[in-house]
């Protein structure tokens, strides 16, 4: 889906915890997650940490969206 | 470390009112099978059914199989850890009812467990179709949050596993098989000439239901471990995972482990069988990093010249059997991988979630999408009607003649990726 949508023009972003799989697809924006169970979460924090957590996550999302690569990237 | 199995042949199982062997035919006692089980008090009911080989009986939703076994010499009776104080396995002598299966059904809470057929078209695609079977239908109390729900349950088939064992306490064996490995060096002085190979076993313990226990350590939180291949053999780890049937390793399945059957009857031939590394499959990056760097580490300070890799479940764990198999190759350790197929109905999708050049030797143990029909049968032990819930079933795969269609996913061991199945491949 990540390689198909990008051949269509629109940039995008790989939210994954195994970005080992993301590599293979060949995925260019990539953002490395928290866990297979939950990726944007942790059952693990406070409501308020998870949700600075997740406001993160998707900060780093946008931030990825926005930037120009030349091949595979990760934003950590 | 020295282990004799003495294998009692099981021809038949009757109910009767005591719990003994006489002529192959194991008699139990159910009321006090039942009694037994019900000491735990977060056990409301124990439904137990007989399902023998070519009988037109359904078992569904099967949560584990186990071989009821005694211990009556040595160290480990039980399963150490947790039906039992924890002791050493693997030496002394255990007798086994062989060709018996204890199967552990019970309400879903997950929804990964799976069906067996004793006849016809079913009974093709499981193994233990051809185990004679007692089966343990637990319901526990209201209440009960679905860990300990779970917990419940399987401990109950392990406990009932050991109460039908008790019959072989006394029984002449039929046969005894005698499984004895020296220390590493040792062994490496007797064989010089012969390849060190190391089994790199790997376990699903992903919370969520989904772990695996040796001597009741749930494997989640160790770092691989080194184990000798009779610990195995001899109930030092067990199943609690409520993973995709097809490829569970079932309790029963990790007491007969195919992999290292095979690797110990090369031991001295072939091979020089070093042992058993145990990998736990992490549901992080981090985890899979530090487990794959571990393994290698282990492998290399053992000195292997080559491992055999096993998978247990598909997906995101198709990504810790190659971070393996890439770090062995690198390395100079040659690499051998066990796997399944997640290939769609049609078999044509990719079968792996990931893929390395460096895997160039793999096994495939079958297609886990493959859909097969099973025909209604006369008998149903459990609940039909899960099928709906089971993974590689759907609402709707129960036919209203009691025709089952599903995934192998559903049905038990029938893609093992331990190899202790009936799928083979051959090539044309």
């Amino acid at each position: 889906m990540v390689k198909e949508i990008e051949r269509y023009g629109i940039p995008i972003v790989h939210m994954a915890t195994i970005t080992t799989i993301s590599e293979s697809v060949g995925a260019n924006r990539i953002v490395p997650t928290v866990a297979i169970p939950h990726p944007v979460g942790d059952p693990s924090l406070s409501p308020e940490d998870e949700y600075a957590l997740r406001k993160e996550l998707v900060g780093k999302a946008l931030k990825a969206l926005t930037t120009e690569v030349t091949g595979t990237t990760h934003f950590e | 470390m020295k282990l004799e199995i003495g294998r009692i042949k099981i021809k038949d199982i009757q109910f009767g009112d005591r719990t003994f062997v006489q002529d192959g035919v194991l008699t139990v006692d159910k009321e006090a099978l039942a009694a037994f089980l019900k000491e735990d008090e977060r056990i409301k009911d124990v439904s137990i059914d007989i399902a023998r080989p070519g009988e037109k009986v359904r078992i569904i939703p099967v949560k584990d199989v186990i071989e009821p076994r005694v211990k009556v010499e040595g160290t480990g009776a039980g399963f150490p850890g947790v039906t039992t104080k924890p002791s050493q396995c693997g030496q002394g002598r255990t007798h086994v009812l062989y060709g018996a299966a204890v199967v552990t059904v019970g309400d879903i809470v997950g929804f990964q467990e799976g069906v067996i057929d004793m006849w016809g078209e079913g009974a093709k695609w499981t193994p233990f179709s051809k185990t004679y079977n007692l089966t343990v239908d637990i319901k526990v109390v209201e209440g009960l949050d679905t860990h300990t729900h779970e917990e419940t349950v399987r401990l109950a088939g392990l406990r009932a596993a050991e109460f039908v064992g008790q019959a072989g306490r006394d029984v002449e064996p039929d046969e005894i098989l005698t499984y004895e490995m020296g220390g590493i060096f040792e062994e490496t002085a007797k064989y010089p000439n012969l390849p060190k190979v190391l089994y790199v076993e790997m376990m699903i313990t992903q919370g969520l239901l989904h772990d695996t226990y040796i001597y009741g350590v749930n494997a989640q939180h160790i770092l691989p471990t080194l184990m000798h291949p009779n610990e195995e053999l001899d109930g030092a780890v067990i199943s609690g995972n409520c993973v995709a049937a097809c490829d569970k390793i079932t309790t029963y399945q990790h007491q007969n482990n195919s992999v290292i059957l095979d690797l110990y009857e090369q031991h001295g031939k072939e091979i020089n069988f070093l042992g058993v590394i145990m990998v736990p499959e992490h549901t992080t990056l981090t985890g899979k990093l530090r487990a794959s760097d571990y393994t290698l580490k282990l492998a290399q300070m053992l000195g292997a010249d080559g491992v055999i890799v096993s998978e247990e479940g598909y997906g995101n764990p198709d990504s810790d059997l190659l971070m393996i198999c890439r770090k062995c190759e690198k390395a100079g350790i040659k690499t051998v991988l066990i796997t399944d197929e997640c290939a769609g109905w049609d078999g044509m999708s990719q079968g792996l979630a990931d893929t390395v050049p460096e895997a160039v030797a793999v096994v495939s143990t079958g297609n886990v999408s493959h859909v097969v029909t099973l025909p209604p049968a006369d008998k149903v032990i459990g609940d039909a009607e899960s099928i709906a819930v089971l993974a590689g079933g759907w609402k709707g795969a129960l036919k209203e003649d009691g025709t089952l269609q599903c995934e192998l996913n559903a049905v038990i061991g029938s893609t093992s990726e331990i190899g202790y199945h009936n799928v083979t491949c051959r090539e044309y």
